[in-house]
């Protein structure tokens, strides 16, 4: 304040100016202020208020069963969530889960997208095709899957192993295979995106460099592994950033297909949380599997982050 | 006369009108008429004031299954009767259960009564959410007890819905497990229905043809509270296992091991592979194929395998009641849709709630939604055993094959166990905890003992409390 009075003492001209540039953009900030209010107050309501909420709950003992012992217990439901041994389960599961699908949907989305940028015809209707079970909606793709596609004796799927001479398989009645059926199906519907993704970077590389490397004389294998692998890395490594958030909070697909069956073999995190809190009604426990869960996501996102940043 | 011959343009403006009208508001007045002209006189001979709560509007949650729909038909009756209206709103069985504990323990009253699962009840009356319904049975303005005639609704289902001898919810439908088995095939190799569980599996054993399609007996095996959790719990019992010693829940040990072994066992041996993600709309389709030799489930699974649109093996079916255990138990479910009432309703919709239950599982509304129902589908889960002896309901349900009606009445009558399945508020933690248990050890993801031992120790915690 002082200051500000002593500057004001010794430069008029220079203060009014200053300060009817001061008033405008303070003006204009109360305006972007007003314009940005609606939507930032919908996103705290929607968002950080259940995040918040959700923690509080999960200091909570809050069973539906047994109100009459509901109460604050402070960092109990974590105890327990430490020596439980399905939490420790179905964090595996998800982890198994998580680093499949992302891994298949990376090499399956690359060779597709080096095989789409060869082809001279069809590059057009290829995409719409690939980019089909995206918009697909997780629960109805978990429905055909687990009707159309994966039923013992009528299922496709089991059509063509009885055909291929491997017997009619029991696809989501197998613990081992059930799980592999859960990574195949969220490789199928989201690998189009990590595709799309990879397409459009792939198309943008210069072409220079390649005929460079014709010129002299390195092989296919050598311009993949030399020129575009380093070229796509920062498209892949925002695929896997992004592939890794949504696979960790996979849940529709999984919950239609074996709803984390059989027993617990695919029973993610996401789907411990969901039974625990409205399947058993223990929603304090729930909440303290779901802070978890966002725990391990939070801690994932940051890792690959870091990595990104770093190179 | 004029007018008839050559319509002049305003006539033609006006009967259009009428007809237009006609066709926008026809369903309605033809409803209406409908509902004047069906006979309420069999309800008005109840000594109870039926128009005490006019005006009042309440909804009422069931799930989409013919018969709820059913008695929705019906409800143009029940609004001449009463001036009450009721809005029904259809939620699948999988959401009821969940929908309604969120309405209730958020006190809306969104829903005047939903559709109730008897296992619910002790969780309900643990928290007061639902009306202990006694005193409206008791109370002679709103009920006419000689009317309504309750003793008259099947006591296993009383029970079921009770809660230390009290009340909780009325019955309006349900259902008992019995034995469905291929006449044909068993006559063929000289078969009976199995009296014993040993029998079953050897009558299983010898049907058992694969190569031919044909397997030899399948139940329930999909994981749920209310799929292999419905069927485990009967031959639980039947090996003579008691779900509390000494005053606490016990899921493991000797007689638990046994039956779920059992289970574990004709399933892996003569259920198709299928059968482990399978709820019994599956088993009855696989039966109406002609792939299965038999099967245990609830009676009403009936009209599937003899719908006559799909059915290859009508006039092929027979029915038994559950095969005995060792410990000479038989053992069916005591499965039934109940109507509560929501603690959270006025005084004045709580009458008219009641009112509603009174109609709906009264003798004469069980008959019409039956066999006296204008539609194609008939209801066979009537509440009470006055409708069971009704000659036309017995003609009706005997159309489903032999011995329909003896077998599923004695099952009612002898079979029914209330304490089928451990009534407790924590049901639905340990209904899921067990469903997931039996499903590891019908995968082979864990051993019966381990699955077994891992439910006891998952569960002791939630009953500590």
């Amino acid at each position: 304040m002082a200051s500000a009075g002593n500057t004001a003492a010794t430069d008029v001209a220079g203060v009014a100016y200053s300060d009817f540039g001061h008033v405008l953009a303070q003006r204009e900030r109360r305006f972007a202020t007003l314009l940005l209010a609606p939507a930032f107050l919908a996103l705290l309501a929607t968002t950080t208020f259940p995040l918040l909420f959700l923690i509080y709950t999960s200091a909570y003992r809050m069973d539906l069963s047994m109100p009459f012992l509901n109460g604050f217990v402070g960092l109990e439901n974590y105890k327990v969530l430490l020596s439980d041994d399905r939490f420790w389960h179905s964090l595996v599961v998800s982890l198994v889960y998580t680093i499949s699908t992302v891994i298949l949907q990376v090499i399956v989305g690359l060779a597709l997208a080096l095989f789409v940028m060869n082809m001279k015809r069809g590059q057009g209707w290829f995409r719409v095709i690939a980019i089909l079970p995206v918009v697909l909606s997780p629960a109805v793709v978990g429905m055909i899957w687990r009707t159309f596609m994966l039923a013992p004796e009528f299922g496709i799927i089991d059509y063509l192993a009885i055909s291929a001479g491997l017997g009619s398989k029991n696809w989501l009645g197998d613990p081992f295979l059930a799980m592999v059926s859960v990574v195949v199906i969220h490789t199928w519907q989201w690998t189009p995106f990590a595709f799309m993704v990879l397409l459009a970077s792939l198309a943008s590389l210069p072409e220079d460099i390649y005929e460079a490397a014709r010129i002299d004389r390195a092989s296919a294998w050598q311009r993949f592994r030399r020129i575009t692998l380093p070229l796509l890395r920062p498209a892949i490594v925002m695929v896997i950033i992004m592939r890794t958030m949504v696979a960790l909070t996979a849940f529709a697909a999984i919950f239609t297909v074996t709803g984390g069956g059989p027993g617990t073999a695919t029973e993610i995190l996401n789907l411990y949380a969901y039974r625990k809190s409205f399947t058993e009604l223990s929603i304090g426990y729930g909440s303290a599997l779901a802070v978890a869960l966002l725990i391990v996501t939070v801690i994932i996102s940051a890792i690959l982050f870091a990595i990104r940043r770093g190179k | 006369m004029k007018s008839f011959n050559k319509p002049t343009r305003r006539t033609f403006l006006k009967t259009s009108t009428a007809a237009a009208a006609l066709i926008g508001f026809g369903p309605g007045i033809l409803r209406h008429a409908r509902a004047q002209e069906a006979d309420l006189g069999a309800y008005k001979s109840a000594k109870i004031n039926w128009r005490q709560a006019e005006g009042e509007t309440i909804t009422v949650a069931v799930i989409p299954a013919s018969y709820f729909e059913n008695l929705i038909s019906l409800e143009p009756q029940f609004k001449a009767l009463t001036g009450i209206d009721v809005r029904f709103e259809k939620v699948p069985p999988a959401q009821i259960r969940q929908k309604s504990v969120i309405d209730l323990t958020s006190k809306t009253a969104t829903y005047a009564t939903s559709a109730t699962d008897p296992m619910y009840y002790s969780l309900y009356a643990a928290n007061k959410w639902v009306d202990q319904l006694d005193a409206y049975l008791n109370d002679a303005s709103l009920t006419d007890k000689n009317w309504f005639n309750y003793e008259d609704i099947f006591a296993g289902w009383r029970g079921a819905n009770s809660v230390d001898g009290k009340l909780y919810g009325m019955p309006y439908d349900g259902e008992v497990t019995i034995q469905v088995y291929r006449k044909d095939l068993y006559e063929a190799k000289g078969l009976k229905a199995a009296d014993t569980l040993e029998d079953y599996m050897k009558n299983a054993a010898a049907v058992h043809a694969p190569d031919s399609r044909v397997w030899g007996a399948a139940l329930r095996g999909v994981a749920g509270a209310g799929q292999n959790m419905y069927i485990y719990p009967s031959l639980f019992r039947e090996f003579g296992g008691e779900w509390f010693k000494g005053g606490k829940l016990v899921v493991n040990g000797p007689e638990a091991e046994a039956a779920l072994a059992y289970y574990v066992d004709l399933m892996r041996k003569y259920a198709p592979n299928a059968a482990s993600n399978w709820n019994w709309p599956d088993i009855a389709d696989a039966f109406s194929q002609g792939t299965l030799g038999s099967y245990i489930d609830a009676h009403s699974s009936a009209s599937v395998v003899n719908n006559p649109q799909k059915s290859k093996v009508i006039g092929k079916v027979a029915y038994a009641r559950w095969p005995k255990g060792p410990s000479g138990k038989r053992v069916s479910s005591i499965w039934n849709w109940g109507f509560p009432i929501n603690a959270a309703l006025s005084e004045k919709k709580k009458k008219a709630t009641w009112l509603f239950i009174q109609w709906a599982a009264s003798a004469e509304t069980q008959a019409r939604t039956a066999h006296k129902f204008a539609g194609p589908t008939k209801r066979s889960g009537a509440n009470r055993a006055s409708v069971w002896k009704d000659p036309e309901y017995v003609k009706l349900l005997n159309g489903f094959g032999d011995e329909f009606v003896k077998v599923s009445m004695e099952a009612l009558q002898n079979d029914t166990d209330v304490d089928w399945r451990p009534r407790v508020p924590q049901w639905p933690a340990i209904g899921d905890t067990m469903a997931t248990a039996i499903q590891s050890a019908l995968s082979g993801q864990s051993s019966i003992k381990a699955a077994l031992d891992d439910a006891q120790k998952r569960i002791e915690p939630m009953m500590r409390g």
